[in-house]
């Protein structure tokens, strides 16, 4: 009897035109989706590399220079080559890169408000250089938003799914069948959630064949790498339908089934994420930045008017520092006096940032504990998460460019309090910047359980919803 | 007739316990929308004026120093916030609040709020524009998407028909009936932002007949949405067929179509990286503006020619300090290659803005989204507008501060000091933002734009109408 059922429900759902529709439907939006974030990472490719490249073609420009200038060939016509420390420094950044990740595609994330290529100089405004780290971009496009994969699989799948399913129970009792069915023998809720069940098969195995149809035809390397993906896709698809099912039970018509399925997509989608973060930045305001710079400001006011007088006192903190050879004048010691008063500086104005820093971080993450009310909140922050452009990500990346300057300023600067040359054998010892995905704690887990939670839940609630209204609403309805 | 109609509409609704709940909660929404948006906008300028305040004093407090290390040591411009983002936020979250005014270089706006924010927030917030522009659209689909087909699911369409009532009596009537619930809800929530924009008044100016032109414009948004729903519920055969194809109208016309235009408008006219922007303008200097005549060589030029005008042999000899009067050449020189650049970013940007324009053909939302942005003046001209603001004022203030380096001191004499009065002396920055005569004049496409969607939606209805199924 039952596989009847499943046999009779599953042709009946391949012959009818809305599972080719939806196929059609989503292979195109999924194929233009993954072209958008395939597009997108290769901009970003090919801008990280010509940022590298340019640097590598001017290291040996450098290098050939100061290899000439070494065997005599080239003499010094410009001051800036005889203290070519410093200027090494600071004419040829280093280039700090976060390259892509490979699932990047996936979605936009934060990554169209952060930039990819940073420069770390000798010279650093710690005043503006923690600022910039903001991408030249269209406001309006970041007030829109992407049409990524993230989106569709965010908003319009749940759509997808909702209007596939709405209807099941009612339709039955609408065209006057489920008096038919009701009389086998067959529990009302087994049925109904077996063709739930034969519906999210089909709806997963169509989701998951335009995935894999897109990846393909965009020529994305997938892996195994995919499978989080996959595995998320499949619970949230879940959930949508066990919101259906909810629905379903509760025995109403179809057009009342349309209203209440529409509303908890406004409520989960559209509303409480709206609501969590205007709350969020109500109950917990982010600190004024416009303070901070005043903050900032006062605070290098005071360390300039001391900074002039310290190269003294800067010597008596780091003796390690103190020229070897005494006896000639150090060619640097304008950069010295300037390095000197900027660590003054610095010293009064990282605080204050390093503050603000911590509580936007502290309202990021309390924020970010909100994602758990919705499902959709939570394949956000698991997709973000996943293509490594999470607001932690670039938080990391920030972090780690800033560590680099300090590194790549403590390479040059004993060198020049020491009076030295660069040789051209020094550029290979320069310190090099690298990204690392790892170093981000993945949240994946604790996202993927919850969207599970989420799932049998909501199947449980249907059980009980079920069994609260019973068989007779429905029938004599 | 027609009132007849739009009364039973309205009172059936008001009967509905599905209609109360929404409108209570579509209520509740903007009022607390209005109410937070009200609270961060106090919140936001009393920083504002307090960080004008204090750059202000900071500027003025500095000791005697020569005037270049004060043109290192710059100022900030603080963004205002006018009094009408209380209804439409923008871009304002996308956008720098301060930009720092110094030698050489022109800076970007910096500090974007969204930057601060969780990505949470790229779901939008509640501000009255969330719920405005995308919430109220849905309300209308779900109020009026049965229209037709729950009549002609009970068999009263032809009982209605059978009565003799023409086809256009009987759509003005539901469209009527529909529209007055939408006025149900937004104007008690367009009475509670006059009381709040009223209130509001030392924060700036208000404009009371802005008010009443963005409420007209959001009044067309709706009439052009419930026209779509009639239209629908005409043609489909079920109520729950009627929804799901309005849903997916809405879904296109407020989130896909946006979105879809932004890529679109991307790879035509893309917008370079910081990276990529920085380095064409390193280029210019290095090599010149286009390639030709870098700053070195115009130096040496303007040197020789110098000399020759004052009839000396040495700079030394000049009457005034050739350093000072350099490094304003130099201002000038790379104020014009930022001009280009940031320039070509605008031209960027308005080759961007003709691609949502052409969508808006296809989305009345986008329309409605930048009109609404416009008069209220948190939209990228806006912007725009500000930041060249602050631009002319930096050469203002590097002109200043250069001409009286080179009228008050000797070559070479970089040990100068200019005293503290010579900078309490320099005006502070002041800014007037675009009137709103030239705002509209701007946005007169948009409004062409919105009112052609809503005339053609309207015919469609009339025809849909006649053409109806009725059983």
């Amino acid at each position: 009897m039952f596989f009847h059922y499943v046999k009779y429900e599953g042709l009946q759902l391949i012959r009818n035109r809305w599972a080719v529709v939806l196929l059609i439907v989503f292979v195109v939006l999924c194929l233009f989706a993954v072209s958008n974030g395939t597009g997108k990472v290769t901009l970003r490719k090919a801008e990280t590399e010509t940022a590298v490249n340019t640097m590598r073609e001017a290291d040996e420009v450098h290098k050939a220079k100061i290899d000439s200038l070494e065997k005599g060939l080239l003499s010094l016509e410009d001051d800036g080559w005889r203290r070519r420390l410093n200027y090494i420094g600071n004419r040829a950044p280093r280039v700090a890169v976060m390259p892509p990740a490979s699932l990047a595609f996936l979605a936009t994330g934060q990554s169209d408000l952060y930039p990819h290529t940073m420069k770390a100089y000798l010279y650093v405004n710690i005043e503006t250089y923690a600022a910039s780290f903001t991408e030249l971009s269209n406001p309006v496009q970041l007030m829109f938003g992407s049409f990524d994969l993230a989106f569709v699989l965010i908003y319009l799948l749940p759509l997808l799914v909702l209007a596939f399913s709405y209807n099941l129970l009612s339709e039955e009792k609408e065209q006057g069948l489920l008096r038919l069915t009701l009389a086998q023998p067959v529990s009302l809720y087994g049925w109904l959630f077996n063709k739930m069940l034969l519906r999210f098969f089909l709806m997963t195995a169509i989701v998951w064949g335009s995935l894999i149809v897109a990846l393909l035809v965009a020529g994305v390397s997938w892996s195994f790498g995919i499978l989080p993906l996959l595995g998320l896709v499949t619970l949230y698809i879940f959930f949508w339908f066990a919101v259906a099912l909810i629905v379903n039970v509760f025995g109403k018509t179809s057009g009342t089934n349309a209203v209440a399925v529409i509303s908890v997509w406004t409520v989960l989608v559209l509303l409480l994420p709206a609501v969590i973060s205007q709350l969020a930045n109500n109950l917990y305001p982010v600190p004024s930045r416009v303070n901070m710079i005043h903050e900032m400001r006062t605070a290098k006011a005071e360390a300039e008017k001391e900074a002039n007088k310290i190269l003294a006192s800067y010597y008596r903190d780091h003796p390690e520092l103190a020229q070897q050879d005494t006896t000639v004048k150090n060619q640097y010691q304008f950069y010295l006096g300037y390095f000197a008063s900027q660590d003054v500086v610095k010293k009064s104005v990282a605080p204050v940032l390093e503050e603000y820093r911590e509580k936007s971080e502290a309202q990021k993450q309390f924020v970010e504990s909100f994602r758990f009310v919705s499902p959709a909140l939570l394949l956000q922050h698991a997709l973000n998460d996943i293509a490594g452009t999470s607001s932690r990500h670039y938080e990391a990346y920030k972090n780690r460019v800033i560590a680099f300057t300090e590194e790549w300023r403590a390479w040059f600067l004993p060198r020049m309090f020491n009076n030295e040359l660069m040789s051209s054998s020094d550029f290979e010892k320069l310190p090099s910047f690298e990204y690392n995905y790892d170093e981000v704690a993945s949240s994946f887990a604790a996202d993927f359980v919850a969207l599970l939670v989420f799932a049998v839940l909501l199947t449980g609630i249907s059980v009980w919803v079920y069994r609260k209204e019973g068989l007779e609403p429905v029938l004599t309805s | 007739m027609i009132f007849t109609i739009a009364f039973k509409e309205l009172k059936e609704r008001l009967r509905e316990g599905r209609f109360r709940v929404m409108a209570i909660v579509m209520i509740a929404l903007l009022a607390v929308a209005v109410m937070i948006s009200n609270n961060y906008y106090q919140w936001v300028n009393r920083q504002h004026t307090e960080a004008r305040e204090n750059a202000r004093s900071v500027w003025v407090s500095q000791d005697a120093k020569n005037p270049h290390s004060a043109a290192h040591y710059g100022t900030y411009a603080f963004k205002p916030k006018y009094p009408l983002s209380l209804i439409d936020q923008g871009i304002d979250k996308y956008a720098g609040v301060s930009i720092y005014l110094e030698g050489h270089t022109r800076n970007e706006a910096r500090y974007m709020a969204a930057q601060d924010q969780a990505a949470i927030s790229r779901f939008g917030d509640l501000t009255p524009d969330f719920v405005l522009l995308f919430i109220i659209p849905l309300f209308i689909i779900l109020t009026g998407f049965d229209a037709f087909t729950s009549e002609r699911e009970s068999g009263t369409l032809r009982l209605l028909k059978s009565q003799g009532v023409s086809s256009v009596t009987l759509a003005a009537g539901k469209w009527l009936g529909l529209f007055a619930a939408v006025l149900l809800i937004i104007v008690p929530v367009f009475i509670l932002s006059i009381y709040f924009l009223s209130k509001a008044k030392d924060f700036g100016e208000f404009n009371a007949g802005v008010l009443a032109l963005l409420f007209l414009f959001y009044l067309a948004y709706y009439a052009v949405f419930s026209n779509l729903t009639l239209i629908v519920s005409a043609w489909a055969k079920k109520s729950g067929i009627s929804l799901v194809v309005l849903l997916a109208v809405w879904m296109v016309a407020c989130l896909g179509m946006p979105k879809a235009a932004s890529r679109f408008a991307e790879s035509i006219s893309p917008y370079p990286t910081q990276s990529q922007f920085m380095a064409a303008v390193a280029e210019d200097e290095r090599n010149g503006l286009d390639g030709h005549d870098p700053f070195s060589t115009q130096a040496k030029k303007l040197e020789e020619e110098t000399l020759k005008k004052y009839g000396v042999d040495s700079l030394h000899k000049l009457p005034f300090n050739w350093d000072g009067y350099l490094m304003q050449r130099g201002e000038e020189h790379t104020a014009e290659i930022f001009d280009k650049h940031y320039g070509q970013l605008k031209t960027i940007h308005e080759n961007q803005a003709n691609v949502y324009r052409l969508a808006s053909v296809l989305s009345p939302y986008l329309p409605a989204r930048f009109l609404s942005m416009a008069l209220c003046r948190t939209d990228y001209t806006a912007h725009a507008h500000f930041s060249d603001a602050a631009e002319k004022y930096r050469l203002a203030l590097m002109d200043n501060l250069n001409t009286h380096f080179a009228e008050n001191s000797k070559y070479g004499d970089w040990a100068y000091k200019a005293d503290k009065s010579f900078y309490a002396g320099i005006p502070d920055f002041s800014y007037e933002p675009k009137s709103y005569g030239d705002i509209i004049h701007a946005n007169l496409g948009g409004i062409g734009v919105l009112l052609a969607w809503l005339a053609v939606s309207a015919l469609l209805v009339v025809w849909s109408v006649r053409k109806m199924n009725i059983l």
